[in-house]
Parts: C-alpha cells; structure tokens; sequence
C-alpha cells in the first residue's frame, strides 16, 4: 500500500486529534494484545512494511507502532441493510480512550448512514465518489442481513437493493467484514419464516473472503481487531470454517466462562432469584448456549471489560451461532431438543402402532387357527 | 451444511421423527406380544402372587448387582453379569442423573429433578463405557456366546455403544468441536431411537413383563424364584 500525498498517516490523524506519543505507544502495545498476536501472520509481505519489520519477533508492539506511523488511514464504506444499528452503536458508545475509540480515528469513514450528517442524494453521491477513488482499497463492513426474496424488494436505499448496493460495493473492496449476526448469518431477519429470504454477506459475495464477526452486537474490539489487522498487516486474519477470526471465535463461551468451576462440581442456578443464582453458580439449566457459542465476551467482555452476561447473571443466548433464533427457546436446557412433540401426536403414534400391533396378532391368530384346523384335518 | 445445521436437524426433524418411531414402535410390540396371550393357569392358589412378583424384582435387579452370591452369579459367566451390572447401573446414573440429560428429560416431560456432579456422571460413564468393551470382548471370546450371536446384537452393542462414547467425547471437549460431537451424539441417539422398539433392547420393557409374570407363577405355587 503506497503512501499517497493527500491522505495522513494516522499517527498525523491521531497527533492532530491531541493523542500523545505515550498514548500512542500504550495503545499499540494493547492491541498487540487484544489480538493475542504471538507471531507475525504469514502474508505480512503484502502489507508493504519493510523486510526488517517483516522478521518474527516476540514483542509486535514496535511493527504496529511502525505500521500505525507510516500507513494512512484506511478508508471505510459501512453499508446498513436490515439491521437495528446496534453494531454500530456497540462500537461507538465504547468509553474513551478505548481501543475502539481510537479505532474510529484510524478509518476514514466515509460512508456510514447512521453517523454521517449528509443526506439524500448527496451522501449517495460521496458513497460512489469514495468507492472510485479508492477502488480496490477500502474496506467494506457490512452490517444487517440481505433480503433475497422477491428479487431484494423487502430493503431498498435510494431506490436501489440491498442485494445490488452489496454487490456494487463489495466489487471494489479490498477487504469485506460482516458485523453481527445478521450480516453474517442472517441473524434475526432470517428467523423462521424467513419472510424476506435474509441472507448474510457471505452467502451472496462468494469470490471474496468475507470476514464474518457475529454476535449481536459483534464486541466492539473484535471489530476493531479486525480492522487494524487488515490496516498494519494488509492481510485478513486468520479465520474458521465459518469465516469467524480464530483468535475471538477459537474457543466456546463455556471453555472461558468464570462460572464453569460450578458447571464441573453440578452447582447451578434453576431460577434467577434462588440462593444458586445469588452465589453465582453455573446458568446452564437457565438454557445457557456457552458450550456451544464460540465468541470472546467471556474474555473481552463488554463495556471496557466491565462485565458479560454472564457474569451479570444471565445465561448466554448464543447470538453469535448461525440460526441461533431457532435454536430453542433462550430459558429451554441447551441439552433439550428444540421441539416437543404434543400429547396428540405422541397419542397418534402410539395408537398408530398399537393399530399395527393388533393387526398382525390378529393375522397371525387366524394363521394359527387355520394351521390347527388343517392339523386336525390331517390328524382325522 | 455445516455442523451447526446438522445438529439442529439431529435436535429438532431426526429427533421428532425418532421419538414417534419409539413410541409407535414399542405399542406395536407391546400389542403384538400382549395378544400371543396365555393359557388359563387352573391350579389352585398355594402363595400370594403379590409377594411372589415382589421377591422377583428384589432379586431380579435390586437385590442382585449390589449382594451377588445370591443366585449364585459367579457360577455362570462373571463378566457377562459383572460387566452388565456395571454397564446397567452406569447407563442409568448417566441418562437420569446427568444434567444435561435431566434437562431433555424435562422438555419432554415438564418435570424435572436433582443431577449429579459432573465428575461423579463421569466416571460412571467410563466404567459404563470400559464395561461394554468388556462385554464385547467376552462376546467374541466365548464360543457359546459367540454361536449365540448374530449381525442383530453387533448392532445392538453398536447403537448403544456410539451415544455413550460420542457423549463422553462431548464432555471432554475430545477430537472433535464440540457442535460436531454433538450432533453426532444426537445423530447416535436418534438412531438408538428408533433401533430400540425393534431389537432386543426393548427388554427395558420386556422384562417387566417377564418379571411380573414369572414372579406372579412362582408366588402362586409358593416358590421362591
């Protein structure tokens, strides 16, 4: 990534914004931190840090000081589809100075319809301004599931899909991210029945690497991981098979979780107002979806670190799972199955079979009787 | 389809339709043996049927896997009946008393009760687990078991079998991610499911009846069974 002339490094960005050098070190030194980076990630050539920088190293806090010092900022286009902003406001209501909070400084966000103040066709107009200038280089985030259904009509911008603004955007970017659930599996537009055929990102733009930060809300510093990632390496993280950044989404809820001690020794809460919930004890028979929810609230936690669910008494709903809407209800045992079958159905198999049943042992009694009567016959 | 779809087709669809296969399945075996009927039993009463079948079940399963020598166990096959006490007592500490399982039990039936400790659920399942291997060991070994085994108890051993380990797995967070254990683990059980009505482990049924009815003959011509 060259340097161009009209656009500042962030380390200018962040100087003109009154952030202190020591700030500035402090703040690299933690993210090196935040995504637990134990080794330079392989591609790191393509980010155009110099060979010298490009060395493993125990301690990456000086490469992303370098990186942060050198490179501009990375321009942003944020696109809203069927979603209720809560990412966006997630990442922004972070207190400062957090990392998030700093990461905004870092993007030029260019396009983002909740924050910015323009309007109409104005702000359309920048959208394609900014896409064209930086064609191939921005950094698109996506943030609300995509209706298919009905050729895209259940959400239109402008006069335009949702499904067709994905497409157009996602044809110059050099790095797309899914933000919450919804975008990146559907979330709560794909509930059932899926009225509006909502997809996530990664379903509609195939020949591109998707990063897919689910959660709703995503964490805001797994975002902004993301995000200085692709900014100081160049390069995309490391993700699973559902695209999710291995270091947030390496490990279940459950695996973390500073309730498992209880979960282990078969302590656990069965209402919220008993003397378990009161002592802090495991919420899995309050439906908790830990064991099967790969996020890091249990250790990035929520608020600058404040707290999660959790750990304020509420069991996880697992929003960070595909279809995690119709996984069962929030408050039914992770354990249960997601359906009971009613009396009258459990009625109708039984009588079902019972019918079978009294067919063949009557069948079987008249072939009997019939063997008998031939025997008799035989024996006369 | 990733494993997370797959565990919930194995949770939701696989499971309703294993449960109505089970259910159907056991009332048609049910009907279909009730109906074989029995002779009409002419001898005059000598004991009291109740405490005949009451003696039947204390020593049939109460009494039996905890005071051995009373029907001389280790006179027959001592692993088989060692080994299936064990494997017994294991099973049902694990499906009654663990707390996940507890709690399927209380979607299904609205009611729920008090689960073990985790590490006291897992050794029972180990013990269970070593005990099957046991049990299919002696099989193999046994020149008189083994004539009396056919393709059906292979498969017997091996739908109760892979529940057992693919939990245990599933608990130790074991070679697999734990939504991919799962749902093979369910994928086990719906299978067992629906295995159940139709093969010889329906016996969780079965003996019931064979109990009352052998203990109740026994009771009237008041001898000890």
């Amino acid at each position: 990534m060259s340097r161009e002339p009209d656009r500042e490094t962030i380390e200018q960005h962040l100087k003109a914004k009154g952030v202190s050098r020591r700030d500035f070190v402090k703040y690299a030194g933690a993210l090196a931190g935040t995504m637990a980076f134990c080794s330079i990630p392989a591609p790191v050539g393509a980010s155009g840090l110099p060979e010298a920088l490009a060395a493993p190293t125990p301690d990456l806090t000086p490469l992303i000081i370098k990186a942060l010092e050198a490179k501009p900022r990375v321009p942003v286009i944020w696109l809203e589809f069927q979603d209720c902003a809560g990412c966006t406001e997630a990442l922004t209501r972070s207190q400062s100075p957090t990392l998030g909070d700093l990461v905004l400084n870092h993007i030029s966000l260019d396009y983002h319809e909740t924050l910015f103040a323009a309007a109409g066709f104005q702000a359309e107009q920048n959208r394609d301004a900014m896409m064209e200038k930086y064609y191939g280089q921005y950094v698109l985030i996506v943030e609300g599931s995509i209706p298919t259904a009905d050729n895209g009509i259940h959400c239109t911008i402008g006069g335009r899909t949702a499904i067709d603004l994905l497409r157009e955007a996602a044809a110059g970017a050099a790095a797309i991210i899914s933000t919450g659930n919804c975008a990146a599996f559907g979330g709560l537009p794909k509930a059932d029945p899926n009225p509006t055929g909502a997809k996530g990102v990664w379903e509609i733009i195939t020949d591109k690497a998707v990063v897919n930060i689910p959660g709703c809300p995503a964490i805001p510093e797994v975002t902004t991981g993301v995000l200085l990632h692709f900014l100081v390496f160049g390069t995309l993280p490391e993700l699973d098979d559902l695209n999710r950044p291995k270091t947030f989404y390496g490990q279940t809820i459950h695996d973390r979780c500073l309730r498992r001690p209880f979960y282990e020794a078969g302590k656990f809460a069965k209402s919220f107002d008993d003397e378990g919930a009161r002592k802090g004890w495991c919420l899995y028979k309050l439906g908790c979806k830990g064991p099967t929810t790969y996020n890091a609230c249990a250790t990035i936690k929520w608020d600058a670190g404040l707290s999660f669910p959790i750990q304020s008494g509420h069991p996880c709903l697992g929003c960070s799972q595909p279809n995690f809407w119709d996984g069962g209800g929030f408050y039914q045992g992770q354990s249960a199955p997601l359906g009971r079958p009613g009396v009258a159905a459990v009625g109708t198999a039984a009588a079902a079979g019972a019918a079978i049943g009294a067919g063949v042992a009557t069948a079987n009694r008249v072939k009997k009787k019939q063997a008998a009567t031939a025997d008799t016959g035989e024996n006369a | 389809m990733d494993w997370n779809q797959i565990l919930d087709f194995a949770r939701g669809p696989f499971f309703y339709t294993a449960l109505m296969v089970f259910v159907g399945g056991l009332a048609y075996r049910v009907i279909k043996v009730v109906s074989l009927g029995w002779s009409r039993d002419r001898a005059p009463s000598a004991g009291s049927k109740t405490v005949g079948v009451a003696k039947s079940y204390a020593k049939g399963f109460i009494v039996w896997p905890f005071i051995p020598w009373v029907k001389q166990t280790f006179a027959g096959n001592a692993v088989t009946l060692i080994a299936g006490g064990v494997f017994h007592l294991g099973l049902f500490a694990v499906i009654f008393l663990g707390a996940p399982h507890m709690l399927g039990w209380k979607s299904l039936l609205g009611i729920g009760w008090p689960t073990l400790p985790l590490p006291i659920i897992d050794w029972l399942a180990a013990a269970a687990i070593a005990a099957m291997v046991a049990l299919a060991i002696n099989r193999m070994a046994n020149p008189l078991l083994r004539k009396l085994s056919g393709p059906a108890e292979a498969l017997n051993w091996l739908f109760v079998f892979l529940p057992m380990v693919t939990g245990y797995l599933m608990t130790h967070h074991l070679l697999f991610r734990y939504e991919t254990i799962y749902a093979l683990h369910v994928l086990a059980v719906d299978v067992m499911l629906i295995w159940i009505p139709f093969s010889r482990i329906s016996h969780f049924v079965f003996y019931f009846f064979s109990k009352t009815i052998h203990g109740a003959q026994f009771g009237k011509r008041a001898v000890t069974p």
